[in-house]
């Protein structure tokens, strides 16, 4: 019996040798070891062995179960890591192919601009307000002290819709929306389009963007000295802070004193070029001290109250800031031109 | 407005440069569009004097001339001229001269002159000729070439014929803002030069006392009337008559100034009526006077006139309330606009009248307009001229007149003006001005600016009586004076200054906050921002109504029948750029906008605020050689749930079967109206294969539309953030056979509502038809799961819950289970 086991045991070794294969080494496992297998037939024989032999057969079945499968498992650790091996030398991706991509949507231009200039209002202290683009004579042009035969109240300037309705052309009705329902102090900004009839070309749009921004408080509160501070800081924030601002003395039927602002030329550094049309300036926005009567047509009385106004295009800011010179490029939606974004 | 460097300086003794002068000019509000620097079309050319004439020997139009030019010279030279005579004073051009010859009338440019080759001696007809006698086409300045172009006795022999006429110039093309039509002259633009650099203004000194008029009775005596009816529109009429006049060219420098300054030479007549306007801002009118029925003006409305025929020969249809000037019978000119044809100054014209008045502006403007015509004069009239100049126009006219038509005055000056102008006083408080300006300002300063503006400046110390003057009608209160000593001061003297909040900290926009996460979140899902116009088509509108079942805002004045209505969805526009898009080989589109929509007509326009978007072509890229997906109504369904699930709309948000009426224009099987606790939110299907193939889209096209307002506005209900669970759940799976019509959310639902306290939660995740399933059936496979609070549940818990809702499952839906 000791020498049958002795002989399975040098058997199964020498079919585990080094180079053995990973059916081999299964076929010794159920040779040997297996539910059938040699080992166990042994122990299930022991009532035929003699009684004083028994724990000495036992010991020695369990010493060469616990050899066998030590060495099996040696053996398969051994092939399981030469397999590893192998595949890492022989699995090579292409890692120039493109990755799986994830879809993602560009946010158009004009609303980056526009959100980007909004974040700087109400860092510097604005709200937002949103007012409506379908508006009537009084808040478009009366109340903001438009003269009743003011060219822009024309057809060729202005589009109407029918009951004495229009759309505005200027987000200027925001001061007229906002004040007539609420009492200064206020620092309001109002974006929104606007619309005038030109032809969608290069230079106009019949609908556009701008940002209307006022500040109101008590004569004295809110000074031009405030709305040069506030503009600059401004559109300093935009085109960069070493920007050169101008103030231009200018007129707009809503603001007295009013003031255009320009910066120095982006593109030729106020050398003179085609685009500030050699003066070096461009011009940003218009500005100016709310006019008397504006503030008259909302009920606030220009003796106590006094306050700053701007308009601005976001456009404008927008071809200024991307190196964009075509309008169209901005309602016309080619992917080819937002993707750039 | 174009004004002649060297005209602005006979009235304001300019020291700065160009630049300098532009750079305070703009920025005192006068901006400076353009500089143009004038140079003669010629080079090389003097004054001369012919001395003596001979006819050729071999040419019977040709002439010998001898020309000297200064320092004793002789020059021989053939000139084919008709009218040069012995005596005369002409420009010659020496051996060598360049002519660039550019009839603009202004001198040229002379930019071209490098290239024009120098003049030569030549041969004429065998005899040498040393130069050449010029006409004004050869020097550029008209296309007159009928004979050499004379000079005046007095010329300088041999001086340079640029020098002597003073051709080299600037002018500065300024940008004029409506409210200063004072500025719309070279005396106004003077005088804001001279506010700004602190110089002195030198007024012309035009007194009517200098008027001449021949005795009533004398020879030449005329005796005109004029009779004011609508003072109301016409405050002010002066006019002065004058005859002996001889209808002519006017001298160069005449022609040459109003070159410059973009008006047209006409005669010698026309043009010191332009000249004076140009120069003093006060619009003239010349009445060729024998065409004055009974000698008489009469300023009144067009009333019965119906119809007038003005100078450039066009008829011009009148209402009743226009203003006129006419005679006893008929109309002549059109008030401050254009004068007539019939009575037109023209080359037989002895006599004039000439007319300088105040009209009103807004009546000018609205006349003007009606009728699409506008000139040099309305120009300045709709914008208001100097209330009171009317009489020193016609001073400078008349003086002008006498010296280049042989005019004289032939009636006293006519002056009707019933009422004297009013003349505001205005308040100037000090301390108002700093308060407004933020700028601490002297007050001798203040009032310095403000009379070098022309302003009469009384009082004292805190607070001046300005009285602004008459050609400043657009100074009315204190923010205007405010602004004038702004102005002039300089706006770079106003500091800057930060402001403050006056509203304390920004109020939190929720609003602004909820947009900006929402453009984000479509954004993450792939679809990009567009940005379409608000106009749509009567078309768009009737395929693509919106949410809304109202008429469309239409457009009294549109662009054009595409853009006549305001759209009342913003899918068109996602679809036009679509449809760009695929015009430009795009296989792909997946896009979205949040923007204003418009219904209603006359009554009441409201707007909506929508977030819509499209989706085109491939969504998902699966990754080389692996197929990806594309868009339809499962991919934007997808977009959508992600986006509410974001929001925290999960479970408020419901899409159930969209009905085809409402939503023609998506395909009927595959659009699902969304609802938000109840409320519709919109729609999102794919395109009807009918419009997608009126619309040339080849390909699945899946669309959706939401009530953005209304997701602003809805808060849903704050939902009470749970602990992850501590104990293991248990899924057990069900596979159901039910009638093919019944939504999957039906299904869901119906195992959802079964009370069974482990029952966790109920997930969808197979549908099947065909193969094993009959016909008119399909198979839903059901994940359900159970778990408890408190422990570990064992197997037969499990099994015991899950078979009691398998059963009520299958008898609450009337399903089987799939064997």
């Amino acid at each position: 019996m000791k020498d049958q086991l002795e002989e399975i045991r040098r058997q199964a070794l020498t079919e585990l040798g080094d180079d053995a294969g990973p059916e081999q080494i299964e076929n010794v496992r159920v040779r040997v070891l297996g539910r059938s297998g040699e080992l166990t037939t042994i122990l299930r024989g022991m009532n035929q062995v003699p009684v004083a032999d028994r724990p000495e057969i036992g010991r020695m079945v369990n010493q060469i179960k616990g050899e066998l499968e030590a060495r099996i498992e040696e053996l398969q650790n051994r092939l399981s890591r030469a397999e590893l091996e192998r595949s890492l030398r022989e699995e090579r991706l292409d890692v120039t192919l493109p990755g799986v991509r994830v879809p993602r949507g560009r946010l158009h231009p004009i609303t980056r601009t526009e959100q980007r200039m909004l974040d700087i209002l109400v860092g510097l202290g604005f709200e937002v307000a949103v007012t409506p683009d379908v508006e009537d004579d009084f808040h478009n042009f009366g109340a903001l002290n438009f003269p009743p035969d003011h060219p822009a109240r024309e057809m060729q300037d202005t589009f109407f819709l029918g009951g004495g309705q229009l759309l505005r052309t200027h987000t200027s009705n925001g001061q007229i929306r906002v004040m007539e329902h609420r009492k200064p102090p206020l620092a309001v900004v109002c974006p929104g389009n606007c619309y005038r009839p030109d032809e969608l070309s290069v230079r106009y749009s019949p609908m556009f963007t701008q940002i209307e921004g006022f500040m109101v408080d008590r004569a004295g509160a809110v000074t031009m000295a405030h709305l040069k501070g506030a503009l600059s800081e401004f559109v300093r924030e935009i085109f960069g802070a070493d920007t050169k601002v101008r103030f231009r003395a200018s007129f707009f039927p809503f603001t007295e004193p009013s003031a255009e602002l320009d910066i120095n030329c982006i593109f030729c550094g106020g050398a003179g070029c085609r685009v500030c049309k050699t003066t070096g300036w461009i011009e940003i926005l218009g500005s100016g001290m709310i006019h008397p009567n504006v503030l008259r047509a909302v009920g606030c009385d220009p003796e106590q109250y006094q306050g700053f106004a701007f308009g601005i295009g976001v456009e404008r800011v927008a071809q200024l800031t991307l190196g964009v010179d075509d309008m169209r490029l901005f309602f016309e939606n080619d992917l080819r031109f937002l993707n750039q974004f | 407005m174009k004004v002649a460097l060297s005209w602005l300086k006979e009235f304001v003794p300019i020291e700065s440069n160009v630049a300098e002068l532009s750079r305070r000019l703009s920025v005192a509000g006068l901006e400076v569009e353009k500089v143009e620097r004038i140079a003669p079309a010629f080079v090389g050319v003097v004054v001369g004097k012919v001395l003596k004439v001979e006819r050729h020997p071999d040419a019977e139009r040709l002439n010998l001339c001898e020309v000297e030019a200064g320092s004793g010279e002789r020059f021989h030279v053939v000139c084919g001229a008709p009218n040069v005579t012995a005596g005369m004073i002409a420009p010659f051009a020496r051996v060598g001269a360049r002519l660039g010859g550019k009839a603009d009338g202004a001198g040229g440019n002379g930019g071209n002159l490098e290239a024009v080759a120098p003049l030569e001696a030549a041969v004429i007809r065998g005899v040498r000729s040393e130069g050449m006698l010029c006409s004004e086409r050869e020097l550029g300045f008209s296309d007159d070439h009928a004979g050499i172009m004379s000079l005046d006795r007095d010329a300088p022999l041999g001086t340079d014929l640029t020098t002597y006429l003073g051709i080299e110039d600037t002018v500065l093309d300024i940008a004029i803002t409506p409210n200063r039509g004072d500025c719309l002259s070279i005396l106004g633009v003077a005088r804001e030069i001279a506010a700004l650099f602190d110089l002195k203004l030198k007024l012309p000194k035009l007194d009517p006392s200098k008027l001449k008029p021949v005795a009533s009775n004398g020879e030449g005596a005329m005796s005109p009337t004029v009779e004011l009816i609508a003072a109301d529109l016409c405050p002010r009429y002066a006019a002065l008559a004058m005859n002996g006049i001889r209808i002519g060219i006017s001298p160069l420098w005449i022609r040459r100034r109003l070159a410059l300054c973009g008006m047209r030479p006409l005669n010698n007549v026309v043009d010191v009526t332009n000249y004076v306007m140009l120069e003093l801002g006060q619009p003239l009118h010349a009445f060729d006077f024998a065409k004055l029925d009974g000698g008489k003006i009469v300023v009144r409305r067009a009333g019965d006139d119906r119809e007038f025929v003005t100078l450039d020969q066009s008829s011009r249809k009148l209402e009743p309330s226009d203003l006129v000037i006419a005679d006893q019978q008929k109309p002549l000119a059109i008030a401050g606009i254009m004068g007539g044809l019939n009575s037109e100054v023209s080359d037989s014209t002895s006599s004039i009248l000439l007319e300088s008045a105040y009209f009103d502006p807004i009546t000018i403007a609205r006349t003007g307009r009606r009728l699409g015509l506008r000139s040099e004069a309305s120009y300045r009239f709709e914008r208001g001229v100097d209330r009171a100049g009317q009489v020193a126009a016609l001073v400078r006219a008349a003086e002008l007149i006498k010296k280049t038509a042989h005019g004289r005055e032939g009636a006293p000056l006519i002056d009707v003006q019933p009422e004297a102008a009013q003349r505001s006083e205005i308040e100037l408080d000090l301390a108002r001005l700093r308060a407004l300006l933020g700028v601490e300002l002297q007050p001798g300063e203040v009032k310095r600016r403000l009379q070098s503006l022309g302003m009469t400046v009384t009082g004292g110390k805190k607070k001046f009586v300005v009285v602004p003057p008459s050609f400043r009608p657009d100074v009315k209160e204190f923010a205007d004076l405010a602004e004038e000593v702004a102005r002039v001061n300089g706006l770079e003297e106003v500091p800057s200054a930060m402001p403050p909040r006056p509203g304390g900290a920004p109020a939190q926009d929720q609003r602004r906050n909820f947009i900006r996460l929402s453009r984000e979140l479509m954004l993450g899902c792939g679809l990009t921002e567009v940005k379409t116009l608000a106009f749509a088509s009567p078309q768009d509108n009737r395929v693509f109504p919106g949410l809304i079942v109202a008429p469309a805002a239409v457009v009294t004045n549109p662009l054009s029948a595409e853009l006549s209505e305001l759209r009342q969805s913003l899918i068109p526009g996602l679809i036009a750029a679509l449809r760009f898009n695929l015009n430009r080989q795009a296989d792909a589109f997946h896009a979205f906008e949040i923007g204003k929509v418009f219904f209603g007509g006359d009554s009441g326009v409201l707007e909506g605020y929508r977030l819509a978007g499209l989706g085109y072509g491939q969504t998902v890229f699966g990754g080389i050689g692996q197929p990806g997906i594309n868009a339809g109504f499962f991919t934007m369904k997808g977009v959508l749930e992600t986006y509410f699930e974001a929001l925290g709309f999960t479970k408020q948000v419901e899409f159930t079967r969209a009905d085809a009426e409402s939503v023609s224009y998506l395909h009927p099987g595959k659009a699902a109206a969304i609802n938000l606790e109840g409320q519709r939110l919109g729609y999102v299907g794919e395109l009807h294969p009918e419009e997608a193939l009126r619309l040339e889209i080849g390909n699945d096209c899946v669309l959706f539309e939401l009530d953005f307002a209304y997701l602003i506005a809805y808060r849903p209900r704050f939902a009470a953030v749970a602990a992850p669970p501590r104990f293991p759940a248990v899924r057990r799976d069900m596979a159901l056979v039910l009638d093919h019509d019944v939504p999957a959310k039906s299904a869901l639902d119906a195992v959802t509502r079964i009370e069974a306290p482990l029952l966790e939660s109920v997930e969808l995740f197979d549908a099947y038809e065909g193969g094993s399933v009959p016909t008119g059936k399909k198979s839903l496979a059901i994940a359900c799961r159970y778990r408890a609070k408190d422990r570990t549940l064992t197997d037969e818990e499990v099994n015991r819950a899950h078979a009691k809702v398998v059963e009520q499952t299958l008898r609450s839906l009337g399903a089987e289970l799939r064997k």
